[in-house]
């Protein structure tokens, strides 16, 4: 029975190979993402090894929650250790590098690097040399290239105190895959110079060569740990390995996305290759074959499919990860690309998945299979497709059931859930089940939808349109197959566009509502998290400026209440209620009086207060009570406790701003007001200027960004769905073989006949998006709601539009191989085709 | 079941005389080649007079489907020449051909002449739909009466008994008024009461409404429905026979050894 099975596969290589094709890009995603983050560990590993090996002995603080770094002092304990013939500390600190236009670089300040000479350097020197002397420094070669510095060059650095310190460059450095230096980009000191511009008085980390561990780690103290090079090189690629993780967990929910396609494609071209060998399988069973045998033998048929499918899928995937990595670094990543293979775990995780998705979706089919009675061999009139389909009950039922359920659950997570993630993934699970009720009813789905879907075409293409798309509803379970696995893919596309588009219109609704100001003045960033000031003298500054009508400043301290910690804040007398308007949700902000705070509706719940509650709150006056005068919506980008101007100048001593909010005078041009507030600014290089429209600007582009990356990742699944297309209509053109002869033989042209199938895939696609688009606006206006109060559901018509199209196109295009061949077959051969 | 036709009237003259409405000139067709050539017509000349009814028949393997076939532009000949009416077919590019049988032939096929997503109605007008013409409305119904469908139009094959679908494809070829009918075994598949009413529809379609009917079959008792029938064997015309009868087609049958 085996043998029979092989042979029939034998016999039909393209029918393998199409039916395998979904299961190859499925296995090939998931395949290709384990190359990947493989080959991105295996080479940060051995980048860490390099570097580690390097070091004999490494000082470092102990992990812990207040990790704080190893104490300046410990470094000449360690040199006086006998044996000990080197020893560095590794600063881990801010140096902001400014740029060409005198400002610092990035949201960020560029990373300050410790570079020793001698063996404990770790990092390759691209051009130059290493620093040695307070003047000089070292780049790393990515940021010089961007900015176009180059040796010789004399770069300004800010020291710790923000005052500008100018330096040679000496050399460029690729700092490697060092996490810092590849976000941030770096700056490298001799180790001298380093702690005196970041005025570190910790070390992230003690370098030794030579000496003995133990007398290392009594100079060291008990507060550090001391480690092995080789302890050191896991530890970092430990560290590393998390974001790996990530990556992979994520590229991965897209491989099952894409394998779920695959099983619906599967699964069709299975039953629909059973139903056109019903003589085959009754005539194994005329001829003594039972049931069980003939179970047995579509299954090993998917066994072989499935595993001539991943096998490809795993060539495909070293491809996929390979390429893609490539593709990475094309656009500027840094990634280690040593060759790109296969894991043994890569292997068997593809080949199961593989296997067990193609049998698993093989066996509905293989039970038609045995469903079929021997007196089918000798019946002549296999008519395919009558066009007829009831909803038996046992369907309605489930149908019923999944979409009730499914509503139920969104309607629950939409409405009378707390807003926020919980309620977001309680409406992604409500999806999925609505989905499921989807799936069951769409073979009921397909005259109606065929009809509206073919309208147009009907009316524009002619006969053949008509006859196309009276042949899209003529088998509606294969249909449905096919196109509900073209809809799962658009239907993310779709969810994802919507809940992008609001989340644009939120934001943006809020900045005009809430935060009407033009300018807005930030610190760069610390990276290790201190806080970060704007000089209260720009704000002076720009007060004295006639181009502007309202400065405000913000301020904010970090301090505890009780024993949660919190953030108080305050804004310049004033701007509250005229310039910056928060949605009360108790209180209001008349009852804002010296004494007073209001409060933003997630701190009232950390602090567990409400309005007209006293929290007290740890100054420079020991604790003070303050009442809570109000608490208003999440809609203001003031969080904390926000208490009156004066109050806070009693409080705390903290006089610069953390942002300073700036209004233009009506009638002043934007351009204007640009340079008047980049003159004012000229002094702080750190100072980061930008607009409202830069950050709408900004918003939206990073919105686009992760739009586009999902987009990329689901075209696969929404690809194996074109395939999927692709393979019922090559089947059907097999199976109308004759039918299409009688109609050449009646007067259809080639070309007619090659439209008729282009339409009937338009349809099928069209069906498939459409139902894709209707279930992702939905849903995606549900995850809007769930999210938050202030959501704003917005549609992008006009790329919902652009799904449906490139749908139907991708479909005609998906039908051009099977037209193809059916135009070209011979009339004569196949009116006589059986 | 008898019926009259009101119009058109017989075509004029005698049949002998006008030029054939179709006409094989040494015609040959071979399929494959060297050693595994097979020759399945040498050298066929025949013409088949407008207003006429012909059968051809011949034992299984004797060449009549692929002289059919060859006559109605379906298969392309090997050597010899083809005329439909005033056109010369051969070497007529496949969408010349595909016009040609869209305006100027019509098809009974033994089985699977209808289309199935189709109503019988819609089947019946789908040449006419294809070549983007109006269908006459009275012939229409002229048609579909003398068959006896008016109750059955808005049926679908899969509905309609293998008589009925057999006279759907009748009304099909009919309704277009082509200049010649190629009808293939269109009896094969029906008993013998169903056949002899589809036979009956062929010949008055001849007779009274000056159709031209070329059809090839096995059958005896169909072929003496016809007014001449042509005797292929080994892909050669061996003999012809005018007004036959049952008894006669057998015994010329008999007598070619088939």
């Amino acid at each position: 029975m085996l043998k029979t099975a092989l042979a029939g596969l034998r016999a039909h290589k393209l029918r393998l190979l199409l039916t395998g094709l979904a299961i190859t890009l499925g296995v090939g995603f998931i395949a290709g993402t384990f190359v990947l983050t493989d080959t991105i560990d295996k080479g940060v590993d051995e980048t860490f090894a390099r570097s580690a090996g390097k070091v004999d002995l490494a000082v470092v603080p102990k992990s812990g929650p207040d990790e704080k770094g190893v104490p300046v002092g410990v470094l000449a304990k360690v040199r006086g250790v006998p044996g000990v013939t080197e020893a560095q500390g590794l600063i881990d600190g801010n140096a902001p590098l400014l740029g060409r236009n005198g400002k610092a670089l990035g949201d960020m300040p560029t990373a300050a690097k410790t570079v020793p000479s001698g063996r404990l350097l770790r990092y390759e020197v691209d051009k130059g040399r290493v620093p040695s002397g307070p003047n000089e420094v070292v780049l790393d070669s990515r940021t010089a290239e961007r900015e176009k510095f180059g040796v010789g060059q004399a770069v300004t650095v800010l020291d710790h105190r923000d005052r500008p310190r100018r330096f040679t460059v000496v050399g460029l450095l690729d700092f490697g895959i060092d996490a810092d230096a590849s976000t941030r980009g770096a700056v490298g000191f001799d180790p001298a110079t380093a702690v005196r511009m970041t005025g570190a008085k910790t070390f992230g980390e003690i370098d030794v060569v030579g000496g003995d561990r133990a007398a290392v780690a009594r100079a060291a103290g008990g507060a550090q740990d001391v480690l092995t090079g080789e302890e050191l090189a896991a530890k970092l690629a430990r560290s590393a390995g998390a974001d790996t993780k990530m990556i992979r967990a994520g590229l991965l929910v897209f491989g099952v996305v894409a394998m779920l396609v695959s099983a619906l494609v599967i699964y069709n071209t299975f039953s629909i290759l059973i139903a056109q060998r019903m003589r085959e399988m009754a005539l194994l069973r005329c001829v003594g074959a039972t049931r069980r045998q003939v179970f047995g033998s579509v299954l090993a048929e998917s066994v072989v499919v499935g595993l001539v499918g991943s096998l490809l899928g795993l060539v495909v995937g070293l491809g996929l990860g390979a390429g893609a990595l490539a593709l990475f670094n094309l656009l500027g990543a840094h990634l280690p690309e040593t060759g790109a293979t296969l894991a043994p775990r890569t292997v068997a995780v593809g080949l199961l998945v593989g296997v067990l998705v193609t049998v698993v979706s093989a066996v509905l089919p293989a039970r038609a299979a045995t469903r079929i009675a021997p007196v089918a061999a000798l019946r002549s009139d296999l008519e395919p497709g009558t066009g007829r389909f009831r909803l038996g009950w046992p369907r309605t039922v489930a149908a019923a059931f999944f979409l009730l359920l499914g509503a139920a659950i969104g309607g629950f997570g939409t409405f009378g859930m707390k807003k926020g993630d919980i309620a977001m993934y309680v409406v992604a699970a409500a999806g999925t089940v609505f989905f499921l009720g989807v799936i069951i009813l769409m073979p009921a789905l397909v005259r109606p939808l065929s009809r509206l879907v073919g309208a147009l075409p009907g009316k524009v293409g002619g006969v053949p349109a008509r006859l196309a798309v009276a042949n899209a509803q003529r088998a509606p379970r294969r249909t449905a197959t096919t196109t509900i696995a073209l809809t799962v893919g658009v239907g993310l596309m779709s969810l994802f566009a919507v809940v992008a588009a609001s989340g644009k219109a939120m934001s943006n609704a809020q900045m005009d509502k809430q935060f009407p100001v033009d300018f807005q003045v930030q610190a760069q960033f610390k990276a290790d998290g201190k806080e970060h000031r704007v000089p209260h003298a720009l704000a002076q500054a720009l007060r004295q400026r006639p181009e502007f009508s309202t400065v405000i400043e913000a301020r904010g301290k970090e301090t505890e209440a009780g024993r949660e910690k919190v953030d108080v804040t305050t804004l310049s007398d004033g701007a509250l209620g005229t310039v910056i308007k928060p949605t009360f949700k108790s209180g209001s902000a008349g009852a804002f009086k010296p004494g007073t705070a209001l409060t933003d509706a997630f701190t009232a719940e950390a602090l567990h207060v409400k309005t007209g509650d006293t929290v007290r709150i740890s100054t420079r006056q020991g604790a003070v009570p303050v009442r809570i005068a109000g608490v208003y919506g999440a809609d203001v980008p003031l969080s904390g406790l926000l208490v009156p101007d004066a109050d806070f100048d009693r409080y705390f001593d903290v006089r610069d701003p953390t942002s300073i909010y700036a209004k233009t005078r009506d009638g002043v041009d934007a351009a204007a007001a640009r340079q008047a507030i980049e003159d004012a600014a000229r002094p702080y290089p750190t100072a980061q200027i930008g607009s409202q429209a830069e950050m709408r600007e900004q918003i939206s582009e990073a919105v686009d960004m992760i739009l586009m990356i999902f987009g990329g990742l689901l075209g696969l699944a929404v690809i194996i769905a074109l395939f999927g297309i692709a393979n019922t209509l090559t089947l059907s053109v097999v199976e109308r073989t004759r039918e299409s002869a009688l109609l050449r033989a009646l007067g259809l042209t080639r070309r007619q006949l090659r439209r008729m199938l282009s339409v009937e895939a338009l349809v099928m696609a069209v069906i498939g998006a459409f139902t894709g688009v209707v279930l992702g606006i939905g849903f995606g206006w549900a995850a809007t709601t769930a999210m938050s109060e202030n959501s704003v559901f917005t549609v992008p018509f006009g790329q919902i539009a652009g799904f449906i199209v490139l749908a139907g196109l991708a479909g005609m295009l998906a039908a051009v191989l099977p037209a193809r061949r059916a135009a070209k077959a011979s009339i004569v051969e196949s009116l006589a085709h059986d | 079941m008898t019926s009259t036709f009101a119009a058109p009237p017989p075509a004029g003259g005698t049949p002998a005389a006008a030029p054939p409405a179709v006409e094989a000139v040494q015609v040959s067709k071979v399929y494959g080649a060297g050693d595994a050539a097979v020759h399945a017509l040498r050298g066929v000349g025949v013409g088949f007079a407008r207003g006429a009814f012909t059968a051809i028949m011949g034992p299984s393997g004797s060449g009549k489907s692929t002289l059919m076939h060859c006559l109605a532009g379906l298969d392309t000949v090997t050597e010899g020449r083809v005329r439909i009416g005033d056109a010369e077919i051969t070497g007529m590019s496949d969408k010349q051909l595909t016009m040609l049988r869209r305006e100027r032939v019509g098809f009974v096929f033994q089985a699977f002449n209808l289309l199935p997503t189709l109503t019988a109605e819609q089947n019946i007008l789908l040449p006419l739909e294809l070549a983007g013409r109006k269908p006459d409305r009275a012939w229409f119904d002229q048609v579909v009466d003398v068959v006896g469908l008016r109750d059955r139009l808005g049926h679908r094959p899969a509905e309609l008994s293998g008589g009925q679908q057999q006279r759907v494809a009748c009304a099909r070829a009919l309704v277009a008024r082509p200049e010649v009918i190629f009808a293939d075994e269109p009896t094969g598949n029906l008993d013998s009461r169903a056949g002899a009413e589809v036979l009956g529809f062929l010949r008055s379609s001849v007779r009274e409404m000056g159709r031209t009917i070329v059809m090839v079959t096995h059958d005896p008792v169909a072929a003496s429905y016809a007014d001449r029938v042509v005797f292929l064997r080994d892909g050669r015309i061996v003999t012809e026979l005018f007004q036959p009868t049952p008894d006669t087609v057998l015994d010329r049958l008999k007598s070619l050894g088939g």
